[in-house]
């Protein structure tokens, strides 16, 4: 006789534990089955060298909604977000404006750098080295895109409407949202259209001219795309990386302490509190359906589990796809599922380090290693890094996203060791045929990496005590994210709101009665944000209470 | 409204007589209105003219394709009486390989199909469903193309009706239709093509239309849009139009001319507005650049709307804030004009000698990939060394073209992508060096055409800045993204016809609907202007 629950949530990520969590809290009997045999998916944190521990894939976060956070109490489950304070971008010799000096007037180091931080004051005098125009339209930019992120956090929170739809009552907080846009100002009205539609090169380069400040902003529009900074689109992922910001300052850019896993683990505290189950290494194999409606799922091990609704936090292909029987499916929604564009573009390479690597830049070690060190001198060098992704090349020369976590959490290395996390674009999931996958490819796109680091800091190499590469290939193959896509799917504008995943089942809710998505697959797209297994919780308890089977929560 | 007035004062001026100001102009008069066209150069019709290109030869100057204009317009003002014929071969597009393959469109879709059959079974079924398809949202973008932007600040009764117009019209589309527009127009035209078809070769052929004198390449989010915009209103469908006025697009220029001047309108040629006057916010007229002072109750831009605000508008009456807007309108030039006379007709090996296969437009794009690549060069500020071409050759449906020459004579027209406004060197210095370029693409699909060339025009992104005052060289204005599309086009809050002042309007190819040789914004924007005038 099977076990029986209320709710099956599939996959253990951040999404299919705060889902699970909010079920649970409703009272349902709720259990969790992740495939591996730790909690997090792609916010793991994983011993890969003795004594060295990482965040192997995700190792930032910013997204994450504080509702959520108020909601399940998570800083009371060990939740501690430790602040990145800064982005450092290393200059090559010839490219600077006029090199820092010291008391003495001679340059500090060979080449340039600029350095922003959250003491505006100081980062306005860095700007000022490089453009006083710039340091005028900073002032101006930041305010806007704040207003800018403000105005479209509700878009985080509401269920997408099906525009097809007749029924008139989904599209009621559309016009809430009209309400507030007409309250805007016409610029700030036409900024919000520019940031819908543009490139983020394009955007930026209304407000400034220093070749780094535009490279590196605009590289928060590329992450996790297969798109260019000069790609339509990509000014959306801008604003999409900037909302975590919109509380402050102290909520920018951190690092969980004992890494992103630290996240998933105290989710995972908070779902078992308020009574879930959570099984590790229990990998579903299948759902199950009976006349169209899902009715549970058997696990790899032949076990089966019933259950009167299932949540998959999988993306959508391997929802669909992979753990439905073929044919289960209509096939105009299949088509689309299978349109549904993955594209994984980024890889990760993490490194035990002997000792801080020193950029001739800035040599020392500085605070200046304590932020973000990002590998995006220009918007040439940007632009070149894509282009061999379009042609099924890793980059030769990868736009790179430094963090030194150890830095802010020594726990994480031995004493006077450290770690080093390098976010890389690009690496395409489908390599060129002649370079034979990623296989034979993985050792040469860890060295291109190093290299290019290595341009900024020679020394690094030396100091380089183990290596780990996680091509868009290892990412699919651990955590099962299609194609190596962080994002569940790419963030391109058709796959976006109502049209994610799939147009006209962008609710959370399947054509298989039962089963609901709760993923990044769904509305608002990936990150450590949450809202999509929130969200999808919310929706499910709702459909449920006007059936009367739960308290309200 | 228009009684015996002093020759300095009129209803309507409208600067430039490019084919949309003469569609405005022309309704204006109809519509009763006394009105003046002020045109710099010293002949109307802008982009759509025909010059000579060397003695007896001539050429279409810049546009060569005339199949986009508005059915409606043709019939309103009698565009056939005023002399337009126009001439339509069943062949669309040829899009020759260079090993002696080539896909072929041709008007018949079933035709087109069964070609496709050698190829790929799959892409023979697709493109009729592929052409339904892109001709149901053609229709739908028709109608939002007719309809004015609606009004999103200060929604009026009048933005609720033509709201529920398009909802109307959406629905119409049906569930799955209208879902798909969604999806669709902000995609990557590479994506929908491969949706469709497996054959590169007619991927490529497809795809062209999505980046046609767009700074973009195929793999640019909202390229889509820009192919189904393309076929919006006419019968492009898949394969696109290509319809010729006989004796070049600029007959079509004079026949508009010609329709204005009979509706009593008056066009002066040779006259450059430096000024647009203003009183209290509002437009009062125009100064010419003799020093004339011309007034007028409403002025009216035909010019693209970037040099209209920042080089026309008192920087101080426009504002700091639309000031900053308008320079920051995207106007970035990648499309160069190729003009060609030829000893005799070339040889196509792929064409396997049939002439008939000549007739239409001839796209040398072999794959997607190599758009792209041509692409990439303007990301560094370089024209492209293997161009993507449309090439056309209306010498052999038009002979009179070439009546002055000697027997055998053709001219082809080619449109050459991507040749940037901004060069290394700049284009003084470049400008053959990419003639040479487009040369040598023809080369591989017409082997020794370079040696039937007796005359060679090449018009770069900064000839047609200084020739044609087409800001950034852009051939339409403003460049059709996303982001300058129907609400805010060319800005938002300032894309109903009306901009920056009263009683100024914008009826160039800068305003929904966008750019080509349609009239659509000239009409739109004249329905404005004579509702706005007669409310008084």
């Amino acid at each position: 006789m099977p076990q029986r629950y209320d709710a099956i949530v599939i996959g253990g990520g951040h999404n299919g534990l705060i889902s699970a969590a909010y079920l649970a809290r409703a009272g349902l009997k709720t259990v969790v089955l992740e495939r591996r045999h730790i909690l997090g998916g792609a916010a793991v944190t994983e011993e890969i060298f003795s004594g060295f521990r990482f965040s192997v894939f995700s190792y930032v976060v910013s997204l994450l909604r504080p509702e959520i956070i108020r909601e399940l109490d998570l800083p009371r489950h060990g939740l501690d977000i430790l602040p990145l304070d800064g982005t450092f971008t290393p200059v090559p010799e010839g490219m600077g404006r006029t090199p820092p000096k010291d008391g003495n007037g001679n340059p500090i180091g060979t080449g340039d750098y600029l350095w922003r931080v959250n003491d505006h004051g100081r980062t306005v005098r860095e700007l000022r080295r490089w453009s006083k125009m710039d340091v005028e339209a900073y002032e101006e930019y930041g305010p806007l895109m704040v207003d800018m992120a403000r105005f479209i956090k509700p878009i985080l929170a509401i269920v997408p409407p099906d525009p097809a739809s007749i029924d008139p009552r989904p599209l009621l907080p559309l016009g809430g949202l009209l309400r507030s846009f007409q309250k805007l100002t016409e610029r700030q009205q036409a900024v919000f259209v520019q940031l819908m539609t543009m490139s983020a090169y394009d955007f930026l380069n209304q407000w400034f001219e220093t070749d780094p400040l535009k490279a590196t902003m605009a590289a928060s529009g590329i992450i996790g795309t297969f798109q260019g900074v000069k790609s339509p689109g990509t000014a959306y992922v801008l604003l999409h990386h900037y909302m975590g910001e919109i509380d402050g300052a102290f909520r920018a850019w951190g690092i969980p302490k004992g890494g992103t896993g630290g996240i998933s683990n105290a989710i995972a505290s908070a779902a078992r509190a308020n009574g879930a189950e959570i099984r590790t290494e229990a990998a579903v194999a299948r759902i199950q359906t009976r006349g169209g409606r899902a009715t549970g799922v058997i696990l790899e091990n032949g076990e089966e589990l019933e259950a009167d609704s299932i949540l998959s936090s999988v993306d959508v292909r391997r929802t669909f796809i992979d753990l439905m029987e073929p044919g289960s499916l209509d096939g105009e929604f299949e088509r689309e599922v299978r349109r549904f564009k993955f594209r994984g573009s980024s890889g990760k390479v993490n490194m035990a380090l002997d000792s801080l690597p020193n950029f001739t830049a800035l040599p020392g070690e500085g605070e200046h290693l304590r932020g973000a060190i990002s590998i995006s001198p220009s918007v040439e060098a940007m632009e070149h890094a894509y282009d061999d992704a379009k042609y099924g090349r890793f980059s030769s020369k990868p736009y790179i996203d430094i963090v030194i976590p150890t830095l802010v959490d020594p726990s994480m290395a031995p004493p006077g060791k450290h770690v080093m996390s390098c976010f890389v674009q690009y690496a395409p999931y489908n390599l060129d045929p002649s370079l034979g996958g990623w296989d034979q490819q993985r050792e040469a796109f860890g060295d291109a990496v190093v290299n290019r680091i290595a341009e900024f800091a020679p020394d690094l190499p030396s100091k380089i005590l183990h290596r780990n590469v996680q091509t868009p290939l290892d990412i699919e193959r651990t955590t099962g994210l299609t194609e190596g896509n962080i994002f569940q799917g790419e963030l391109s504008l058709e796959q976006l709101f109502f049209s994610r995943p799939v147009p006209g089942w962008a609710r959370f809710r399947t054509p298989i009665r039962d089963l609901w998505m709760c993923g990044s697959s769904t509305h608002p797209g990936g990150g450590i944000m949450g809202a999509n297994g929130r969200i999808a919780a919310m929706e499910l308890l709702k459909s449920k209470r006007k059936g009367g089977k739960v308290r309200a929560a | 409204m228009s009684g015996p007035r002093p020759e300095t004062y009129w209803d309507a001026i409208v600067i430039g007589a490019g084919h949309n100001a003469l569609v405005t102009a022309a309704y204006l008069a109809k519509g009763g209105l006394r009105t003046l066209v002020l045109e710099r150069r010293d002949r109307v019709g802008g982009a759509a003219d025909t010059t000579e290109l060397a003695k007896g030869i001539r050429v279409p100057t810049l546009a060569h394709t005339v199949g986009r204009l508005r059915p409606s317009l043709q019939k309103d003002l009698g565009l056939a009486r005023h002399g337009l014929s126009l001439v339509a071969p069943e062949v669309r597009v040829f899009a020759p390989s260079a090993n002696a393959g080539a896909v072929t469109l041709w008007s018949d879709t079933r035709k087109t199909a069964e070609g496709l059959r050698a190829g790929s079974d799959r892409d023979a079924n697709e493109y009729p469903r592929f052409d339904r398809r892109v001709r149901l949202l053609g229709k739908f973008l028709d109608e939002l193309g007719r309809a004015t932007p609606p009004d999103i600040k200060s929604p009026g009764l009048g933005d609720a009706i033509s709201g529920l117009k398009l909802g109307r019209s959406f629905k119409g589309l049906g569930r799955d239709g209208s879902r798909t527009v969604l999806r669709v127009l902000p995609m990557a035209v590479a994506d929908l093509v491969a949706e469709s078809f497996d054959g590169d070769a007619l991927r490529a052929a497809v795809a062209w239309r999505g980046v046609r004198f767009g700074a973009v390449g195929p793999w640019s989010a909202g390229t889509a849009a820009m192919l189904l915009t393309d076929g919006a209103g006419n019968d492009g469908g898949a394969a696109g139009e290509t319809v010729f006025a006989k004796g070049g697009p600029g007959a079509l220029s004079a026949a508009l001319a010609a329709a204005a001047r009979e509706a009593g309108a008056e066009i002066r040629t040779s006259a450059t507005v430096t000024r647009i006057t203003t009183k209290d916010d509002r437009a009062t007229g125009v100064v010419l650049a003799d020093g004339t002072e011309l007034e007028a109750r409403a002025v009216v831009s035909g010019a693209n709307p970037k040099s209209t605000l920042i080089d026309l508008v008192d920087p101080v009456v426009l504002g700091p804030s639309l000031g900053w807007r308008a320079g920051n309108i995207r106007t970035p030039g990648v499309v160069a004009k190729v003009n060609l006379a030829l000893k005799k007709l070339p040889v196509f090996p792929a064409a396997g000698g049939d002439e008939a296969l000549l007739r239409g437009r001839i796209v040398v794009a072999p794959t997607i990939d190599t758009m792209e690549r041509a692409f990439d060069a303007t990301k560094y500020g370089r024209s492209s060394d293997q161009p993507i071409l449309e090439a056309t050759i209306p010498s052999l449906a038009d002979p009179l073209l070439v009546e002055g020459a000697k027997a055998g004579t053709h001219v082809m027209s080619v449109i050459a992508q991507y040749a940037p406004y901004e060069i290394a060197g700049g284009w003084d210095a470049g400008r053959d060096a990419f003639g040479d370029a487009v040369i040598s693409v023809l080369e591989s699909v017409a082997p020794g055409i370079g040696k039937l060339v007796s005359h060679r025009q090449v018009l770069t992104p900064v000839d047609l800045e200084r020739e044609y005052g087409l800001t950034g060289g852009h051939p339409l204005h403003a460049e059709p993204g996303l982001d300058q599309f129907f609400v805010w086009r060319p800005l938002l809050g300032q894309a109903r016809y009306r901009i920056a002042l009263e009683r100024l309007y914008l009826c160039g190819s800068g305003a929904h609907p966008g750019g080509g040789i349609t009239g659509g914004p000239g009409q739109n924007a004249a329905r404005e202007i004579l509702s706005d005038l007669r409310r008084r």
